[in-house]
């Protein structure tokens, strides 16, 4: 992903329930893909990171993969 | 100007809220709709106005959770998840999560600052999907009309040779 996804598909929010979106962001094992490898803007980056973190808390997305 | 100032401030102390949680699985499906409307009610009794909702699904969670009721240890593998989105004065906030807290039937919650708008993307993703998907379809059509195109020429030939 060369482009930011989310400014190409119009998503100006992003949402932690969303979780089929954020899975495209984590790597096998469930950690979030590095700002290098995603593509994404910092400012998108960092709300991405967040959304992930909640999901997360939530249950929604794992923590770790084995 | 003071009243100027004083709806500045209004505006600013009422935001949009939405609040995610995750209720115990040993509530039953009947029961379901009395703990989703009593949790509709806790918020309007705060002075929350409901902006978008949806009813508490069960769902597997991604990994064990762990939470203490009355000294018992109790774990999880599955829950009931379901959000609300509100406006709420900033400062009713509080008391909500103080309340919400010791409700024993909250596995977990998260309240958080969010938009008006639906911010859920996911249905305009698929849309996007069969976007990507058209061009190889239109292939298809292309090859289809040229048979069409040839039927249609010898058409016109046999009403030729017919003339």
């Amino acid at each position: 992903m060369k482009q930011d996804y989310f400014s190409a598909n119009n998503i100006k929010f992003i949402d932690y329930k969303d979780i089929e979106i954020l899975k495209k962001f984590l790597n096998p094992n469930g950690k979030i893909v590095s700002h290098k490898r995603s593509g994404v803007t910092s400012k998108n980056q960092r709300a991405l990171a967040n959304a992930i973190k909640h999901a997360r808390f939530l249950g929604l997305l794992p923590f770790v993969v084995k | 100007m003071q009243e100027n100032e004083n709806e500045i401030e209004e505006s600013a102390v009422s935001r949009v809220y939405e609040l995610g949680y995750l209720l115990v699985p040993t509530i039953s499906e009947q029961d379901l709709p009395v703990v989703f409307g009593n949790l509709k009610e806790l918020v309007a009794s705060l002075g929350g106005v409901s902006v978008s909702d949806e009813m508490p699904k069960m769902i597997q969670l991604a990994y064990k959770m762990v939470k203490v009721v009355s000294n018992v240890r109790n774990k999880w593998n599955t829950a009931y998840f379901g959000w609300v989105k509100f406006t709420m004065d900033s400062d009713k906030v509080l008391e909500l999560k103080k309340k919400l807290d010791l409700d024993p039937n909250f596995i977990r919650f998260l309240i958080l600052k969010t938009v008006k708008e639906n911010t859920i993307a996911t249905k305009r993703f698929v849309g996007r999907d069969n976007v990507h998907k058209r061009p190889s379809v239109k292939k298809d059509e292309n090859e289809v009309v040229v048979p069409i195109n040839k039927e249609e020429i010898d058409k016109e030939i046999d009403a030729m040779v017919a003339a």
